[in-house]
């Protein structure tokens, strides 16, 4: 389900429909899915290790052709964008793909020059805090400091839409708030579209308003993060029981898990103000029990 | 006002960063620790201070408003509502404590703990915090 919080009626920042991919050994990766950015929206993409997060971006951004389905970004063509477009578009790749033999500032200067806008008093102001030498070769710097970079170098032109694939594997816990702040400061001053994938998800509960499952080819549900914590619920009880109780309350299962006995336990949506009916176990869940259930 | 201690979050828990929020301030205002016409941090400074989308934070603070905690200042600076000057009654703030209570009781129940015990740890954690 799309729940977009944000009551824009723009364009959406990304929208993809139908995508279906396959990689040459045959295994499908992306199967019919849907899946729209609305401007100003921070999303965290979840999804277990080889769920495709990876590949789900990277055909968002253009880097893959889809066997079928259609991808647009700001209304383009994701694979046939112009230089506008792109300019419009900050990426952090899992993999950094930073030029090794490059300095730091021959690397942003070397960037600088493909982009009409480029912050450069921000760029300076971040080399300083993050204490990044900027004139060491890429190779000798630090997996952090080079992850550093690449952040630097995909905020520098101030993207409307920022793409962030585990863009804080290698950074400390200070490393990574400051990083969050960053993510803050250019959600309060520009209103960047945000998709922001990583298994850290005390980050993505902090900065990420709402959240996409992926599961099996498919954003399986999207939907405000503080929605899901106070709605969904973890009933178990009998398969009979369990099936009325989703009946008299009007509730779909998000998911369903068999237990012993004849039991099951099922994740539904608890309807504002449906009554639980005495005996019923209803446990809260939080982000990690939803990404376990979900993905 | 100190937006880095004004307010902490816990990751991790059911409740929703902004239902902690909410929480924290009515209780601070409930203990007479933050009194009526005092400022609160702006939302661009607490999401900072957190590392917190900024929505979150103004989802708090409206909510705050309707309840009638916070109020708008001429200009956009928030602060404690005046008719939060008196105490609340006792009934009401012990109603505070109920979320914090009702995890503890569930996790007592799980641990097969009687209410005897639970109570008494409960007392002598009072009695260590008494001032």
């Amino acid at each position: 389900m799309t729940s977009p919080h944000f009551p824009h009626t723009d364009t959406p920042s990304a929208q993809l429909a139908g995508v279906s991919l396959s990689y040459a050994e045959g295994a499908s990766v992306l199967n019919g899915l849907d899946w729209q950015l609305l401007p100003g929206q921070v999303v965290g993409l979840l999804g277990r290790n080889g769920a495709g997060k990876t590949t789900l971006l990277e055909t968002l951004l253009g880097l893959r052709e889809p066997q079928s389905g259609s991808v647009k970004v700001f209304g383009q063509d994701a694979t046939r964008r112009d230089d506008a477009t792109r300019a419009r578009i900050g990426y952090v790749p899992q993999q950094n793909d930073l030029f090794q033999g490059f300095t730091a500032a021959q690397l942003l200067a070397y960037f600088r020059s493909f982009y009409p806008r480029w912050n450069e008093a921000r760029v300076e102001g971040l080399l300083s805090r993050w204490e990044i030498p900027r004139d060491r070769p890429i190779r000798k710097l630090s997996g952090g400091q080079q992850q550093r970079l690449s952040i630097i170098r995909a905020l520098a032109h101030e993207p409307d839409l920022l793409v962030l694939d585990e863009p804080v594997a290698s950074l400390d816990p200070v490393g990574r708030r400051d990083f969050l702040r960053e993510l803050v400061d250019q959600v309060l001053d520009r209103g960047t579209t945000v998709v922001f994938s990583t298994h850290i998800l005390s980050d993505l509960e902090r900065v990420a308003f709402n959240l996409a499952f992926l599961s099996r080819g498919r954003i399986a549900l999207q939907a405000p993060l503080d929605e899901l914590l106070e709605q969904v619920r973890a009933f178990t009880g009998s398969v009979t029981e369990m099936a009325s109780l989703m009946a008299r309350l009007g509730a779909q299962p998000l998911k369903r898990t068999p237990l012993e006995a004849g039991r099951e336990r099922v994740l539904a949506r608890l309807p504002a103000n449906a009554a639980l009916p005495a005996g019923v176990a209803a446990d809260r869940v939080n982000l990690d029990d939803l990404f376990a259930e979900l993905t | 006002m100190d937006p880095t201690h004004f307010v902490h979050i816990n990751t991790g828990s059911p409740e929703p960063i902004y239902r902690q929020l909410i929480e924290q301030v009515k209780r601070r205002v409930a203990a007479g620790q933050l009194k009526a016409g005092d400022e609160i941090p702006s939302v661009r400074e607490l999401a900072q201070a957190l590392a917190v989308h900024p929505m979150t934070i103004s989802k708090a603070y409206s909510q705050l408003e309707a309840d009638g905690v916070l109020e708008r200042r001429r200009g956009l600076s928030m602060v404690v509502a005046a008719q939060h000057r008196r105490a609340q009654p006792t009934a009401d703030r012990v109603e505070l404590l109920r979320p914090t209570l009702e995890k503890a009781a569930a996790e007592a129940r799980q641990l097969e703990l009687s209410s005897a015990q639970v109570l008494q740890l409960f007392k002598t954690l009072l009695d260590e915090q008494a001032p």
